[in-house]
């Protein structure tokens, strides 16, 4: 029953932000080594600026019609609907395995080597089935004591490491090419992946603002532009000899003799990651017109697994599955250039026939 | 409904004894894990030695010597012939011997880097023999060094105690030198500051 | 139609197959016709003093004539009952109900009703404070078993017109008597007739305590882990509940009224914080939360550390707690299950074994189990110390005691199994079970999640009664919930 109210569109947005926010956990030197902290703040803005303009077909959808794009289809092109749910839960398939990928190589390196990095899949997805059951109202809440843990080991993560800052050689100048440039920025459009879940899941939230997506961009710049901040200046050049830097970064914070927030950054990421997983089993369901059945979202587990499976053994696969442009590619199509399409064919059809 | 619980039930136990069967379960106890707190290099009879000193509160350190030209040598060793289930992620003090710095030193601190088992805020010294032959006497040595690294630090920010820092001034392109304390027994411990020359 | 004195007679003598507490006294009026009338009682229902006052005294001696029975039953009813308390029957099943309540049932042969007199004189526990909700400033009093005593304490506390009883029937063989309660200008009509439609729903053949009821006012497909269902011994917390727009359910013969909707923070709110200093309460509230944090996560947390990261440990703690598991037989995770389970058979023994006796029991819990186990290196001290604290911290909260032990035991295996990171999958679907729990249509994490920044002011922290009246809470008006606010019409 709770499935079919509509909720809060400020949680909506603070549990994509939060998604949003939580992908730079899992950065795996993705970043070009020799730019600077000024330089990658450019990167920054860049990134979340292409998110902004992929954001706004999707936003004219949700203030003129306050639905979502697949609402806009259904009623406009009732035959465009399959093809629309393939693209779709294609894309989303393809976005769970981009994130579940490095995470689980993470948790494999960092903690726990002797475990298979399929059974962490399998558990993981288990607990994602359970919560896309659930609905994207249930996720939502659960966004809002994440957020609050967020919180909690940001503050820990970044208070631990000011001891560990180079204040000295704290330097703000430019450093970088143009071709660093453009792969930092690739980079900082990752989080644009928030954009087709909100295409696609809109429909169900109330009060909506222009305001909301703009303050979530903002917010995941600012916490972007923190960890770069002490990456580069707590970490230096010791984190470009190690992968998963922010990983590090929790690693080397410490108050006094408390340490281990490592601890804190494996339950945020494993929460993150699991938030992520479970909105877009959610968005895949939606898009094939099923909203919370069991028997879709275990199918589609059931692919994603399949290929994660095949991406641990397969280098090629891996390779294709993790590949940085060809994820923007897949964020495009479903989070601008689809609800552009229908955004347009919905004001035609709406237009006042002379 | 039954389905539903089935199908949950199901992925979970197998997800569980998969779990039991390949990994989990050779988890390091805590009873059973070594967990190394200092860690000191010096030459004895021509041979460098390092010796992985356990977490105790024992009076004297319970140490265990390993012969080896690198600390990454040294470490395969240990977990392969003295200490199995050792971990370093706690470890506080890396001591190395005046005599065999110019040895280890770059190899060690690089090789500590590429370690995601290392604690990076590990505090590193140089010392004499003496202060080495104090440390294997006595526990309270460590504290004693700790205390005066922190005064050191505090009195002089660009000494590097932590081999984060060591590290990146290591690695810094354009300085010629950097700077790290150095732990004497003149009346008891005392800690002073150490210019390294780096090497073109 | 008319009711024979002989039928009713033999109908309930038939019902009752002659049972011993049936006492039927047959009488016969001053009348010209000679009208029979019966008084119906259950043996140890009834003040006989006050029936015989009320009933029998002033009926013999009355005079009706040659009065048709129905105006004799009429005349009885208007001049002759001496008591307040009479209503008037139509149906045998009404007869039974009021009967076997302590009511003295007078039929007339010939008329068209009975009437049912309030006689009640049994004996009950008096009004006593309630062990389970202990106060230190406020109220002493607690509910009883009779009903009408329950609702006289409601109705001694909220003397406004709009406070209204609604009765029920449930239990077909029990047919226990249950009230609904309610502020009519602040409950939800729609809540209300969900409430019914559950109560009804209920196929019960005995309903002997308000727990009974619980399984039928949860909602359906959400966790069933947590309770939806409120329930307090208190009159001033249900008269407070009451005022936010909730029901309550008050069932004969239990003293525990059942409070709906019921929300997770409401579990960590006391009568106390209400009448103690605002810092003070807002102290004692976070005590509360960390309480309930520490009981739930410690032992799952410890045996995590333990097993899979030692290192985070703090060193002080690392070497005392890694000597003190060395020297026990049994892996950390084996270890902390047995004691756990040990402790919680030691305190069902201790809730059911005669108060004479317990001295002795808690002697032998306390020294020669725990501290020989301990000497013996059975276990180890400081196993024995986090399962002993979290065992306290979960009496702060007692009544989440069931889920907080549930989660202890499944954390507690889930860190052993998996460490952190299984402790942190099991923690997110336990607030996704959480956060999809609905207690009548109300989201179970109202004020939490879905958040409510003017509802903070009574979670965390307790703000001035002056800042709180500034607000009046409704249930119904909560941000997502499925009834709507229907209060006023």
């Amino acid at each position: 029953m709770q499935a079919r109210i509509k909720f809060s569109s400020k949680r909506f947005l603070l549990a994509l932000m939060l998604c949003a926010c939580s992908i730079i956990l899992l950065q795996n030197d993705d970043l070009a080594a020799d730019t600077s902290f000024t330089f990658q703040l450019l990167g920054i803005l860049g990134g979340l600026s292409v998110c902004f303009v992929l954001f706004l077909p999707s936003l004219f959808i949700k203030i003129r019609t306050d639905g979502d794009v697949l609402q806009l289809a259904e009623r406009c092109t009732p035959r465009a609907k399959l093809p629309l749910a393939a693209v779709y839960s294609c894309c989303f398939v393809y976005t769970a395995l981009y994130f579940l990928l490095p995470y689980t190589e993470m948790f494999h390196t960092k903690y726990f080597p002797e475990a298979s990095p399929c059974l962490i899949t399998v558990v993981l997805l288990a607990c994602c089935v359970y919560a896309a059951c659930k609905g994207v109202n249930v996720i939502s809440r659960f966004g809002v004591f994440l957020f609050a843990f967020a919180l909690l080991t940001n503050i820990l993560m970044f208070g631990g490491s000011v001891s560990e800052v180079d204040w000295g050689h704290c330097t703000f100048a430019l450093r970088g090419d143009a071709g660093e440039f453009l792969q930092n920025t690739v980079y900082f459009v990752t989080p644009a992946f928030i954009i087709p879940i909100f295409a696609c899941l809109s429909g169900c939230v109330s009060n909506f603002r222009l305001r909301q997506p703009v303050f979530a961009l903002v917010f995941t710049g600012i916490k972007y532009a923190a960890v770069i901040f002490f990456i580069c200046f707590a970490l230096g050049d010791y984190s470009r000899r190690q992968g998963f830097q922010t990983f590090l970064l929790s690693r080397v914070a410490h108050f006094s003799t408390f340490a281990g927030i490592e601890s804190f950054y494996l339950a945020l990421s494993t929460m993150a990651v699991f938030m992520i997983l479970s909105l877009l089993l959610c968005c895949i369901t939606k898009s094939v017109g099923r909203s919370g059945e069991l028997r879709p979202i275990i199918l589609f587990t059931g692919i994603i697994l399949a290929l994660d499976v095949a991406a641990t053994y397969l280098d090629p696969v891996r390779e294709v599955l993790t590949n940085p442009l060809l994820f923007v590619v897949l964020t495009v199509i479903p989070a601008a250039v689809i609800p552009m399409i229908w955004y347009f064919i919905g004001r035609k059809s709406n237009a006042p026939k002379n | 409904m039954r389905r539903k619980i089935s199908i949950v039930l199901t992925i979970w136990s197998v997800a569980f004894s998969a779990l039991l069967l390949t990994g989990c379960n050779t988890s390091r106890r805590i009873e059973t894990a070594a967990i190394i707190e200092n860690v000191s290099v010096n030459r004895q009879d021509g041979e460098i030695i390092y010796t992985f000193y356990r977490l105790t509160d024992d009076e004297k350190p319970w140490g265990v010597d390993v012969r080896a030209d690198s600390l990454e040598e040294a470490c395969a060793l240990a977990e392969e012939s003295y200490i199995p289930h050792f971990s370093l992620a706690k470890l506080e003090l890396l001591m190395i011997d005046e005599d065999v710095y110019e040895e280890v030193m770059e190899s060690d601190i690089d090789f500590i880097s590429t370690r995601p088992s290392f604690s990076p805020i590990a505090y590193v010294t140089l010392c004499d023999d003496k202060t080495m032959e104090s440390f294997r006497e006595n526990n309270r040595a460590q504290r004693v060094i700790e205390e005066q690294l922190i005064l050191l630090k505090n009195h002089n920010p660009d000494v590097s105690i932590n081999y984060l820092s060591i590290f990146n001034q290591f690695a810094r392109e354009g300085e010629e030198s950097f700077t790290v304390p150095f732990v004497s027994s003149e009346k008891e411990l005392k800690v002073s500051e150490f210019e390294i020359r780096r090497k073109k | 139609m008319k009711y024979s004195v002989v039928e009713i007679k033999t109908n309930l003598e038939r019902q009752f197959a002659q049972s011993a507490d049936l006492t039927v006294r047959e009488l016969t009026l001053n009348s010209d016709a000679c009208v029979k009338a019966l008084v119906l009682t259950m043996e140890g229902l009834v003040d006989k003093e006050q029936l015989a006052q009320s009933v029998i005294n002033p009926l013999l001696p009355c005079e009706f004539g040659s009065m048709a029975p129905s105006a004799v039953a009429e005349c009885v009813f208007r001049s002759v009952i001496a008591s307040s308390d009479v209503t008037e029957l139509e149906t045998i099943d009404e007869l039974i109900t009021y009967l076997t309540s302590g009511f003295a049932v007078l039929a007339i042969d010939g008329a068209e009703k009975m009437y049912a007199v309030g006689v009640q004189g049994y004996a009950f526990r008096g009004v006593s404070e309630p062990e389970s909700e202990v106060v230190q400033r406020g109220s002493r009093e607690g509910f009883s078993e009779p009903l009408r005593v329950n609702m006289s304490l409601i109705r001694r506390r909220v003397k406004s017109p709009e406070l209204v009883f609604e009765q029920m029937t449930v239990g077909s063989d029990s047919r226990t008597q249950l009230m609904l309660c309610y502020l009519q200008s602040k409950v939800s009509r729609e809540l209300l007739a969900t409430l019914k439609e559950r109560l009804n729903s209920c196929d019960l053949e005995t309903v002997l305590a308000s727990g009974y009821l619980s399984d039928y006012l949860e909602d359906r497909q959400t966790s069933r882990l947590f309770s939806g269902v409120g329930i307090s011994e208190r009159p001033d917390t249900v008269c407070g509940k009451l005022t936010e727009g909730r029901i309550a359910v008050i069932v004969d013969g239990t003293p525990a009224v059942i409070i709906v909707p019921r929300l997770f923070v409401e579990e960590f709110q006391g009568v106390d914080d209400y009448s103690n200093r605002t810092y003070y309460a807002a102290f004692v509230r976070v005590i509360k939360y960390i309480s309930f944090f520490t009981a739930v996560f410690l032992p799952g947390l410890y045996v995590a550390l333990a097993q899979f990261h030692p290192e985070y440990f703090p060193t002080w703690l690392l070497i005392s707690t890694s000597e003190s598991l060395a020297k026990t037989p049994f892996p950390v995770t084996a270890e902390v299950l047995g004691i756990t389970l040990v402790y919680e058979i030691m305190k069902e023994a201790g809730l059911r074994i005669p108060k004479s006796l317990g001295h002795a029991v808690s002697i032998v819990g306390a020294l020669v189990i725990g501290e020989s186990a301990v000497t013996a290196g059975i276990i180890s001290s400081s196993t024995l110390m986090v399962v002993a604290t979290a065992a306290i911290c979960s009496y702060v909260t007692s009544s989440l005691y069931p889920p907080i032990m549930m989660l202890r035991f499944i954390l507690i295996a889930v860190g052993g199994l998996t460490g952190l990171w299984g402790i942190t999958l099991a923690t997110a679907v336990i607030l996704i079970s959480m956060c999809s729990k609905t207690s009548l249509g109300v989201p179970y994490m109202s004020s939490l999640a879905p958040f409510s920044f003017k509802r903070m002011r009574d979670v965390f922290i307790r703000a001035s009664w002056k800042q709180l009246a500034r607000h009046t809470i409704r249930v119904q008006r909560f941000p997502e919930t499925e009834v709507t606010d229907a209060g006023k019409n």
